[in-house]
């Protein structure tokens, strides 16, 4: 029973900071994006405009929840939910930290430690696209149905790299647990490297942190929304909450593929050169390790918003002759030497 | 003949995106810490190309085109005499004058025999081309800085000649009335022919010619007109 109370704490935990941190990103991503372009951004809600997500919120609710007459009435509702929720339920998997000891008992900072923790994320990222595509579909609407389109083609051109690069991180770790990966990037090899992925699988980096932009919808992948060229793409018909959702998990995805970046190549909560846990008492290297982890996926977070305010949109035969000319054959390359230097040391 | 285009041989460096990525990167980020930091300044206005409207106003140049007003003299005497050529100039057809004689008792109120028993400007129509202003011979209507024109009814918009003429009291109070029009300096010997040479050229060359020959006859108003006016 108590298993059951802490697991139910940990989804209840996460699943609020998640929401608190998607809702916090649209404030940073607007602020961020006005600094870059020489405005200021909203900065009258609140102290430096930090209850505009709020009014937002409020806003979206409040709105008349409009179907159009003509819109397939049961994909137009699916849409929006097939969409956020393989974002809200693709964070179960990734740790948020090491582990917290509490009257002797050790909780695991992370909702459930499933051996297949990777293949999990990887699935549930591929059927966020469902929500893209029943929505433009779902919307009878020209652009929304030219929005679901280029996502389902934008997903068949990055799906595999992307795959392919975590295939080689699971060549290196020789596990598909999340945090079994996590705890392999202690310490350092060869002397003074730390021992984070970033080192060992350089280039499966940026194939990955490319295919994350893609996976995401963002900028200079947000073929699906392209607002300067489709009005809005898949979600052109949405209103009120229903829109939210889709903007929601957006952020919520961001989230979720900026933590795998963590995970995988960046030591999750292990600082370079230092070891926390030996002058941390059990309590407090729980919280560290937490912010740690969390600090670094604020970055990446941040990299999503900077990247998205400096690169200009791909065009769609762009996006295809990237991902299958491009990013397919250095996956292979990436794959082949990493399993010959494996099949090496070993 | 036009230029012809030479298309550029992308380096290696330039095909595979990344390191230009991060070029422009750079580039946001320095212009992302610039604005970050002046906008943690305190005071008004401190982001250079960010003017936060209703705490913080562009500066006016004296000679913007704002609501109308219809000047005084220095003895608070009304200018307008009532002749009805701004409402003539106007392309918008937005002014209306009806002359009339001063009241027994009241010839000291106005500047000259005649003056105006109604004076109104639709702001609803008015475009702010200012040629009232040019067209007015006693330098009676004048467009002031006053931007924020915004009413809650249509009937507000249309400005009366009292409303017109606390719109002068307000902008000489709060100095912001126009600089005198500077005269253009003419030679005595020439200025009748001259005068002459531009009345009889058609109006589209006047503009096109040189300064003196277009601004002499408005000279000779405006000079007449201070002359009455502002400089007694």
């Amino acid at each position: 029973m108590d298993n059951w109370v802490i697991a139910l704490i940990k989804v209840v935990f996460i699943w609020t900071w998640t929401l608190l941190i998607a809702t916090l990103m649209t404030w940073v991503e607007r602020r961020g994006s006005a600094m870059m372009q020489d405005r200021l951004g909203p900065n009258r809600a609140g102290p430096f405009g930090l209850f505009q997500p709020l009014a937002d919120g409020i806003k979206l609710f409040t709105k008349e929840d409009i179907i159009p007459e003509k819109a397939h009435k049961i994909l137009f509702s699916l849409g929006p939910i097939l969409f956020a929720l393989p974002a809200f339920s693709a964070y179960a998997v990734i740790p948020f930290g090491d582990k917290l000891v509490v009257n002797g008992k050790e909780i695991i900072l992370q909702v459930a430690d499933v051996n297949v923790g990777f293949l999990y994320v990887v699935a549930l990222g591929a059927m966020a696209v469902y929500g893209i595509v029943l929505g433009g579909w779902g919307s009878n609407n020209k652009y929304s149905i030219l929005g679901g389109l280029r996502s389902t083609a934008q997903l068949i051109s990055y799906e595999v790299p992307f795959g392919l690069s975590l295939l080689a991180v699971v060549l290196v770790y020789g596990t598909f647990s999340l945090r079994e990966i996590s705890l392999a990037q202690q310490g350092t090899f060869l002397g003074f490297l730390p021992n984070w992925g970033i080192f060992k699988q350089p280039l499966g980096f940026i194939l990955f942190i490319v295919t994350a932009y893609a996976e995401a919808n963002r900028v200079p992948f947000d073929l699906p929304e392209a607002e300067s060229e489709i009005v809005a793409g898949y979600h052109t018909e949405y209103g009120s909450m229903r829109l939210g959702l889709y903007l929601f998990g957006e952020y919520v995805n961001m989230y979720t593929l900026a933590a795998l970046m963590v995970t995988l190549y960046f030591g999750a909560w292990h600082l370079p050169y230092i070891d926390m846990s030996k002058f941390l008492g059990p309590v407090s290297y729980g919280i560290a390790s937490f912010l740690v982890f969390f600090l670094k996926t604020a970055f990446f977070l941040w990299l999503f918003v900077w990247v998205r305010w400096t690169v200009p949109r791909f065009r769609y035969d762009q996006v295809m002759g990237l991902g299958w000319k491009a990013l397919i054959p250095l996956a292979l390359v990436n794959l082949f030497i990493t399993a010959l230097c494996i099949q090496l040391t070993v | 003949m036009a230029k012809p285009v030479v298309k550029k041989e992308y380096t290696f460096l330039e095909r595979i995106y990344l390191w230009e990525i991060v070029k422009g990167l750079k580039l946001t980020f320095k212009h992302f810490t610039f604005n970050f930091k002046e906008s943690l300044k305190k005071g008004p206005h401190t982001v250079p190309t960010c003017w936060q409207y209703p705490e913080d106003r562009r500066p006016i140049a004296p000679v913007f085109r704002g609501a109308h007003m219809l000047c005084l003299d220095d003895e608070g005497r009304e200018l307008c005499v009532g002749c009805g050529m701004c409402a003539r100039a106007c392309p918008a057809k937005c002014i209306t004058v009806k002359r009339g004689k001063p009241a027994e008792g009241e010839e000291g109120k106005y500047a000259g025999k005649t003056m105006s028993t109604e004076f109104t400007i639709d702001m609803l129509r008015c475009i702010f081309c200012g040629f009232c202003e040019e067209a007015c011979p006693k330098g009676a209507i004048q467009l002031g800085q006053e931007y924020e024109l915004a009413e809650y009814t249509m009937d507000a918009c249309i400005y009366d000649k009292e409303r017109l003429l606390a719109n002068f009291q307000k902008a000489k109070a709060e100095g912001k009335l126009k600089p005198p029009k500077k005269p253009v300096p003419v030679a005595e010997g020439d200025k009748k022919a001259a005068a002459k040479k531009a009345a009889q050229k058609p109006a589209g060359k006047e503009a096109t010619k040189s300064k003196k020959a277009t601004s002499k006859p408005q000279a000779e108003e405006k000079k007449a007109s201070e002359s009455k006016g502002e400089e007694t």
